[in-house]
């Protein structure tokens, strides 16, 4: 019995000296929960972790001071024609692709024309330049809004004015490819060898399912990045990714996967000084069935407004790390609106106005449909709602459908309600404003049949205002009149999207619409 | 013998045509549309249904399920939606990992099961006995998890001898192992103890130690050897089970194996995957309950006279 | 799964020896021997007997609901007002073990009887009729069965959605396969058993023979296999909630409540431990239950 103790101390102490490696300088470990499918823009639109560090775009949103800006990245320079139609652009000199290959305006044409001539994902933005639906049904090879004038400049033509246009340019969906590149390889988005871009690194592995490894770009034009590798490791379970940032094996934790509770308990009172945060510039919303017996009612639902009770959701869910939000257009984007009333807790009222529809002895049941794949603050925030909802006389059952079952569902327009959140892919407010209550397509689906036409034209005309403050104006007043007068939409809050930095890591700064993405450049390590 | 087991083998080959029948058909009555959830929440619904177009998806059931009978039988599985790479390449790369994470497991259960199972029984309701026994139960009523944290929070986080996650090295494999294979341990440990005690009762056991044989040398000589019979077969019938993935095991510990491609083939709506991953853990169970009957066949001196 | 399905045949196949022997089954006789003998057998029934109740009375033992959440009292400790604290959504763990405590040992206990009913009732048939019926019911019991038992719950449940009826529907079908084969394998032997005969020489319909003779003798077999069936049950259902396809929240069952009780693991311990502990309790009891029933049913056991 002593010899095997002994046996096991030895190897104990061997295994024990194996884990205090030392790490490697420059290298950022990191983790996600679940694997990305592909590294191509063109087949997603939301793995955008090797479009972000691996390629470029012409502008890039960047926080300055708290508020999100759109920055020239490649474009050097740029113009825009008065009936806000027309862009001129002038690209940056002597970049270069990870492989040598320069960066051309024909490289631009190349990569825009690429997003609808495959025709999967983000075929939104190059779809507003002249000649892009042509180019989408087969009709045409090449967009007609797109004229290359030499290596650098190079014009393009939108079908309608967008004064949103370089904000959209700025999205991760319109990364820069190489054209050359692109006629050699065949494994774009799925080799790493073959994934090449002009940013501050280079993807040089892909294991499915266990990792992914980023190694600076000696060719890169900008700074150098303090950051020179980094190691992405797939850890499905959350409490494993808690306990290897704990013990040193990860550099950054996203707490968005931990309950506040923990945050609140473990983070914020032993490493409160290595909390960074940014608001996720996306609402957590309640949608209702327009066509529903009893939600068709605009009296029932501006009573469900007021009876859910968002300050314990924020002090209770969230801990505090959230924002009241009282519109569609979140905080920190363009065109927010922060004097909007939005609805106000009072559950008496909401149950005099319940009375006054004819529903005063709790006649009211519906379905609150929740995707099982939501974070588990939204599980708690459909449970708190239910709560709220059934103090007023409301039966609101909380039933479950896991992620495609509930697209599906909701896809029939026959769901009840739902709680979601919105996450802004680029800063101007058409992106949540036309996508929900933009198209009578959309609006069986996203906003569960909201059918005021009126209101659907204008949202989609509002795009197309070229002066600034006069769309600006557009949106809130239609904002107003969907929440205020319709009550279309019940805004909740915006979360804090929370990370901690470890041991090795100086600052980091999220990314500026609360991503789980992140630029591995704005991470400096000490 | 041999007639027997070309019996099985085509009992076999319908088996797995059955099965690759029912999940066909069972992944079309799944709610949800594999190119929607393959596109999220952003896409369009005209290019959802120009996309299943092209994936041949829009055709009828009947030509969608000869087209992957044909291409399978030829050795082409397709390729994942969601992991975007070939499922062959995918399940030669995950399966790796399960059978090392099997094998480890395995030796656990075994070592430590019969182990148990013969301390437990030679000090039959004396205080090792109930030790012994408490282990093995323990094992069999733990939830996998459980037993997967509380592996990973002692023996990794709080100790650090062992890696929380990942399968970087061998090292990795351990705790995994232990958590997966403590409820085969548990079962292999009670029968082992139960068979153990039925021999020992039988007169040849008696003789031996007449003989003047070592109490010790005769469990191992005579009594372990006739009671091992019905534990080598539950124990070929676990390691098909363990080879089959161990989606929660996978999970915690961050491997990547046969059980958490499942789950993704089946939350993706990934068809190609989950035809893939079926086909092969069925395979394998096949040939694991195929084994088994072998190494009956063949311990068994009852059968093997009677043919 | 405590034991696994090819042993379980085998050993309950020998219980279907006693049976061909004709003799009159003293079922109660060997069930009195059970409480005579076997104390852990005893005990466990009793456990299980006092889970019951207080399932069933869970609304006098708990003023609080299964679902009553307050949010701004989270995770906190066991204490005089919440005996066993609260989880994640405030709401009060003991309550929730009380109430969850129907859901597990519903989940126990209707899939294992269901899958008996329907395996039973295929397994007879297959056994009495043979022929293409056999072939056809076996076939169907090979595929189950050679289905890895996780990817088979996991397709069913993606099919039909969480929530606790499709839990019943899905553990039903992966757990008939097995009582069928046992139960066939019983019937081939009582068919050519001496009553079975007489009684097809008298002229008495199959059907009846099938319900008077061979049924009620396959009974034993039947209880034993349930009483082990309930506790795999129970296990498989906290796996699927770990997947989040088991029963939904806001509802309890004991595999929910550890499940989402982990990620708290070292905030709040009782989560996890306390539907842990009871999970570990009931599936014991069952098993020696079950172990105990087997015991005094093998003619095995009997002469020694």
């Amino acid at each position: 019995m002593k010899k095997w103790l002994s046996l096991l101390l030895v190897l104990a102490l061997f295994l024990g000296s194996a884990a205090a490696e030392s790490v490697e300088p420059g290298l950022l470990r990191a983790a996600v929960r679940y694997d990305i499918s592909t590294m191509d823009v063109a087949e997603t639109t939301d793995n955008y972790l090797i479009p972000l560090n691996v390629m470029d775009r012409l502008f890039e949103t960047r926080l300055v001071d708290g508020k999100a800006q759109v920055l020239n990245s490649l474009a050097a320079d740029y113009s825009v024609s008065e009936d806000g139609r027309t862009y001129r652009f002038t690209l940056r000199d002597g970049v270069v692709f990870s492989n040598g290959s320069p960066l051309t305006a024909s490289d631009v044409q190349f990569s825009f024309e690429r997003l609808l001539k495959v025709g999967r994902q983000n075929t939104d933005i190059p779809l507003e330049i002249e000649g892009g639906e042509a180019l989408l049904k087969g009709e045409a090879d090449s967009l007609k809004g797109f004229q290359v004038e030499d290596d650098t400049r190079f014009t393009i033509t939108l079908t309608e004015p967008n004064a949103g246009f370089t904000a959209e340019l700025s999205s991760p969906a319109m990364s820069i490819v190489d054209a050359e590149t692109m006629a050699q390889v065949t494994g774009f988005g799925k080799v790493p060898a073959d994934t090449i871009g002009s940013g501050p690194y280079i993807v040089t592995e892909w294991v499915a399912n266990d990792h992914y490894t980023l190694v600076q770009n000696e060719r890169y034009w900008g700074p150098e990045p303090s950051v020179k590798k980094v190691i992405i490791r797939v850890e499905p379970d959350a409490g494993t990714q808690n306990l290897k940032f704990q013990s040193g094996e990860l550099d950054l934790i996203d707490l968005e996967s931990l309950d506040s509770a923990i945050v609140a308990s473990v983070y914020k009172t032993g490493m409160a000084d290595r909390i960074v945060s940014t608001p996720r510039v996306g609402v957590i919303f309640m949608m209702m069935n327009e066509e529903n017996e009893f939600l068709k009612d605009v009296r029932v639902r501006r009573a469900i407004g007021m009876a859910v009770n968002v300050d314990a959701v924020i002090q209770g869910v969230f801990m505090g790390d959230a924002i009241r939000e009282k519109g569609i257009i979140p905080t920190g984007i363009w065109g927010h609106n922060d004097a909007l009333e939005g609805f106000a807790y009072d559950p008496e009222g909401a149950r005099k106005l319940l009375a006054e529809a004819g529903y005063a002895d709790g006649q009211i049941h519906f379905e609150i449909s929740m995707d099982t794949s939501s974070s588990t603050a939204v599980q708690l925030i459909c449970a708190s709602v239910s709560q709220n909802l059934e103090a007023v006389g409301i039966r609101a059952e909380i039933v479950s459908y896991e992620h495609s079952a509930w697209l599906a569902h909701r896809g029939t327009g026959k769901m009840d309600s739902f709680m979601a959140t919105w996450s802004m892919d680029y800063n101007d407010p058409a992106n949540v404003m036309y996508t929900f209550f933009g198209s009578e397509a959309n609006s069986k689906g996203r906003s569960l049949n909201y059918a005021d036409t009126d209101i659907i034209h204008r949202v989609a005309a509002a795009r197309a205002i070229v002066d600034d403050a006069a769309r600006m104006q557009e949106y809130q007043a239609l904002e107003e009149k969907l929440i205020q007068e319709d009550a279309a939409w019940i805004p909740l809050c915006t979360n804090l999207h929370l990370y901690c930095m470890g041991d090795r890591v100086a600052s980091f700064a999220p990314h500026w619409a609360g991503f789980s993405d992140f630029y591995a450049a704005d991470v400096v390590l000490k | 013998m041999l007639r027997t087991l070309a019996q099985r083998l085509v009992q076999a080959v319908i088996v797995l045509a059955g099965v690759m029948l029912l999940i066909f058909v069972m992944l079309r009555i799944v709610p949800g549309n594999p190119v929607e959830t393959l596109m999220g929440e952003h896409a369009n619904q005209e290019t959802i249904s120009r996309v299943s177009e092209e994936m041949g998806l829009d055709q009828p059931l009947h030509i969608q399920f000869f087209r992957y009978l044909s291409s399978a039988l030829q050795g082409d599985f397709g390729t994942s939606f969601t992991l975007g790479k070939p499922v062959s390449r995918l399940l030669r790369s995950a399966f790796v990992n399960t059978l090392i994470l099997a094998l480890f497991a395995a030796l656990f259960a075994w070592i430590i099961g019969i182990g148990c199972g013969v301390l437990a029984a030679v000090t039959k309701n004396r205080l090792p006995d109930r030790i012994f026994t408490g282990f093995s139960l323990l094992g069999i009523s733990l939830p996998v998890f459980m037993a997967a944290m509380f592996l990973q929070y002692v023996f990794a986080f709080r100790l650090h001898w062992l890696p929380i996650s990942g399968a970087d090295s061998w090292t990795g494999f351990i705790l995994p192992g232990i958590a997966l294979g403590w409820n085969s341990a548990g079962q292999i440990a009670q029968m082992t103890r139960v068979t153990l005690l039925e021999t020992l009762q039988e007169d040849y056991i008696d003789t031996a130690l007449a003989k003047g044989l070592s109490p010790a040398r005769t469990v191992v000589r005579h009594a372990l050897r006739n009671a091992m019979l019905p534990v080598l077969t539950m124990m070929a019938i676990q390691l098909s089970g363990l080879l089959s993935g161990a989606v929660i095991t996978e999970t915690v510990f961050s491997l990547n194996g046969l059980g958490r491609l499942m789950v993704q083939a089946i939350s993706g709506r990934d068809i190609p995957l989950l035809q893939g991953t079926a086909l092969f853990t069925t395979g394998i169970v096949i040939l694991g309950s195929l084994a088994a009957d072998c190494l009956y066949a063949v311990l068994d001196p009852r059968i093997r006279k009677g043919g | 799964m405590p034991l696994s399905g090819r042993k379980k045949t085998d050993a309950l196949a020998s219980l279907a020896l006693q049976s061909q022997l004709g003799e009159e089954i003293r079922f109660r006789d060997r069930l009195r021997r059970l409480a005579r003998e076997n104390k852990t057998a005893v005990v466990s029934a009793a456990l299980i007997l006092v889970m019951a109740l207080a399932a069933v009375f869970a609304p006098l033992l708990t003023p609080y609901g299964e679902k009553d959440m307050d949010l701004l009292n989270r995770l906190s400790p066991p204490s005089a007002a919440h005996l066993l604290g609260t989880d994640e959504g405030g709401r009060d763990v003991l309550a929730r073990l009380l109430y969850g405590a129907r859901i597990s040992l519903l989940v126990g206990v209707v899939p294992a009887l269901l899958s008996l009913l329907l395996g039973a009732l295929l397994g007879v048939i297959a056994g009495y009729r043979g022929g293409w019926a056999d072939a056809l019911i076996m076939r169907a019991a090979d595929i189950t069965l050679a289905f890895p038992s996780m990817l088979l719950t996991m397709v069913v449940m993606y099919a039909l959605g969480g929530g606790i009826g499709n839990v019943f529907l899905t553990l039903t079908l992966v757990n008939w396969a097995n009582v069928a084969r046992v139960v066939r394998a019983q019937t081939l032997q009582l068919k050519n058993s001496e009553f079975a005969e007489s009684a097809r020489i008298t002229g008495v319909p199959s059907r009846v023979i099938m319900r008077r003779h061979i049924l009620p003798n396959c009974l034993p077999t039947l209880l034993v296999l349930f009483t082990l069936n309930i506790p795999a049950s129970i296990l498989t259902e906290s796996s699927l909630s770990f997947l989040g396809l088991g029963v939904q929240p806001p509802y309890a069952s004991w595999g929910l409540m550890i499940n989402t009780g982990r990620q708290y693991l070292f905030n709040a311990p009782w989560l996890c431990f306390v539907p842990g502990a009871a999970i570990m309790l009931i599936v014991l009891a069952f098993n020696f239950l079950g172990n105990g029933l087997m015991d005094v049913l093998d003619p095995r056991q009997q002469k020694s």
